[in-house]
């Protein structure tokens, strides 16, 4: 019997296809469940990195994940949840908007059953959500500010550019840094503003701080985007050499600009290694476990020119 | 005549709805702030109590600095894993240690200590300028960020409790010590660069004692 190849090769493609496709379906079937990954903005990169290594992990042990964008907004946050209780979520990995608004919607979710694993940003209750994974703000900040002596010296006027007033990582980075600082009464802090965690707010705040400021030695700033935002303001005004710019997250385009002495230093959190530990700790949760440490410090590493290369995409290389 | 029943019916049980159920509370203003203020966290005397009542009354509990020092020369992982606390996910981690020794040098904020019999090397540094961090806070284990809705409060903590060893720890130390002095000593180190911080080992003190 003669075989026509082309043939052959349709039933082979058929064949194979047949084999995915069952295969793909039994994937689907072996789902543990859905997990929601809800980021306060994905407005700001370092954000779409913790809301997507969260997803990718969440996916990785078998589940099926969806991020929600809260967009810094309290109501679309609980509208979130909202969605998120109504829709059959075994569990929530979040990234809250605000320390105590955002409780309301922990608790519940809780009422409801499913557990909430607090990323990044903590709410100020220690008994709704099961566990919270915090970067330690507050000691990455103190040895950013002993750097900034180091650079600026113990003489000089720099300006602080908070963020969102109402977060607590805001004002622990703050406090961190100015309880090294404000030993040196020669240091003098001529501006504090807050831009909001937002580059194109900080750039507009950082030109009105120079302009009357125009012997400004450093700023520094409670994010990355903020240092970026700065950065750009004292480039239009061709001033980027006089001020030395300080940042903190550990966002890519700061690391490239510190390894080309363009900004002084950072603090690099791992939001990846948060958001992947929130999963599993979720994924654990759902299997039974049940005894979580409610607030985990992450440590937060100083990233200078001297080992920079040690670090980019979002954590140790 | 219904209609006057009426009002007054309707009065009345707006009345004793809002009685029930008022609206709001009359609250004189130096009760509210009184109140405002008895919430907020008063970290300094939350320190100044831990330090009497607790940190000092922990000493014993503290790794005899010999038998760590032997730990960490024969393996840094198990002397790690035996006498160091960790708090939370990273690489970094603090030995709480006690002992003491003889004075070699005093140098700026540092005061190097052999604490082996008739040492002539620096075993350990003994820090007495700006101490900062969480290293005091964090070094015994008595303190939790769980403990903590704040995280702001548990930062608190960690500020009062350097200022307490800067203000009543480190000025009778600068004034008592000498070269080739006994000194006994209670502090915590921290460990955030093993290549570094291990050799010797930089103690913030809790309590020192010049002979």
């Amino acid at each position: 019997m003669k075989t026509n190849p082309l043939k052959l090769a349709l039933v082979a493609c058929l064949t194979a296809a047949a084999i995915l496709s069952t295969q793909s379906s039994s994937a689907q079937s072996a789902s543990k469940g859905k997990i929601a990954v809800v980021v306060s903005t994905l407005n700001n990169p370092w954000f779409v990195v913790l809301g997507e290594a969260a997803k990718a992990r969440a996916i990785e042990l078998g589940y099926d994940a969806t991020i929600f964008d809260s967009q810094n907004d309290t109501a679309k946050e609980a509208a979130n949840f909202e969605n998120i209780i109504a829709s059959g979520y075994k569990a929530i990995v979040f990234n809250p908007t605000d320390a105590n608004s955002s409780i309301a919607n922990v608790r519940k979710a809780k009422d409801s059953g499913i557990p909430v694993f607090c990323i990044d940003r903590e709410i100020n209750s220690t008994n709704v959500a099961v566990a919270q994974m915090l970067s330690d703000n507050y000691s990455g900040c103190v040895k950013l500010g002993q750097y900034f002596v180091k650079q600026v010296g113990v003489n000089g006027k720099y300006a602080e550019l908070l963020g969102i007033v109402g977060d607590n990582n805001t004002w622990n980075r703050s406090k961190g840094f100015h309880s090294v600082v404000d030993n040196y009464p020669g240091l003098k802090m001529v501006a504090q503003q807050s831009a909001e965690f937002d580059r194109a707010k900080a750039l507009e705040v950082m030109e009105s701080i120079f302009q009357a400021n125009p012997d400004l030695n450093a700023v520094f700033c409670g994010n990355d985007a903020m240092a970026m935002g700065a950065y750009q303001a004292l480039v239009a005004a061709g001033k980027e050499r006089q001020v030395k710019v300080f940042g903190f997250d550990g966002a890519d385009d700061v690391v490239k600009l510190i390894a080309e002495g363009k900004i002084v230093a950072t603090g690099m959190q791992f939001p990846k290694l948060m958001a992947r530990t929130a999963a599993e700790y979720a994924d654990e949760y759902i299997q039974g476990k049940r005894d979580f440490q409610q607030k985990i410090p992450v440590k937060v590493d100083l990233v200078t020119k001297d080992n920079v290369s040690k670090y980019g995409d979002y954590g140790k290389k | 005549m219904w209609r006057a029943f009426a009002i007054t019916a309707l009065i009345g049980t707006v009345g004793g709805l809002c009685w029930l159920f008022p609206l709001f509370h009359v609250v004189l203003l130096n009760r509210a702030l009184g109140e405002k203020s008895a919430r907020v966290f008063d970290a300094a005397q939350f320190a100044d109590d831990f330090w009497s009542e607790k940190l000092l009354k922990s000493i014993d509990r503290a790794a005899p600095v010999e038998k760590l020092l032997a730990a960490i020369q024969n393996d840094p992982v198990a002397a790690k894993t035996n006498y160091a606390r960790c708090l939370g996910m990273g690489d970094s981690y603090i030995y709480f240690l006690r002992g003491s020794g003889t004075i070699l040098s005093i140098s700026g904020d540092e005061i190097s200590v052999g604490v082996s019999e008739n040492a002539t090397n620096t075993e350990i540094v003994l820090e007495t300028g700006l101490i900062f961090g969480n290293t005091l806070r964090d070094g015994t284990g008595l303190l939790s960020p769980s403990d903590y809705p704040d995280s702001q409060d548990f930062n608190d903590i960690a500020a009062a409790l350097n200022k307490i060893a800067m203000t009543r720890v480190l000025p009778k130390l600068r004034a008592q010590v000498k070269i080739g002095a006994g000194i006994s000593f209670t502090g915590c180190a921290e460990v955030d660069d093993e290549s570094s911080d291990l050799h010797p080992l930089h103690i913030v003190p809790i309590q020192a004692e010049v002979q």
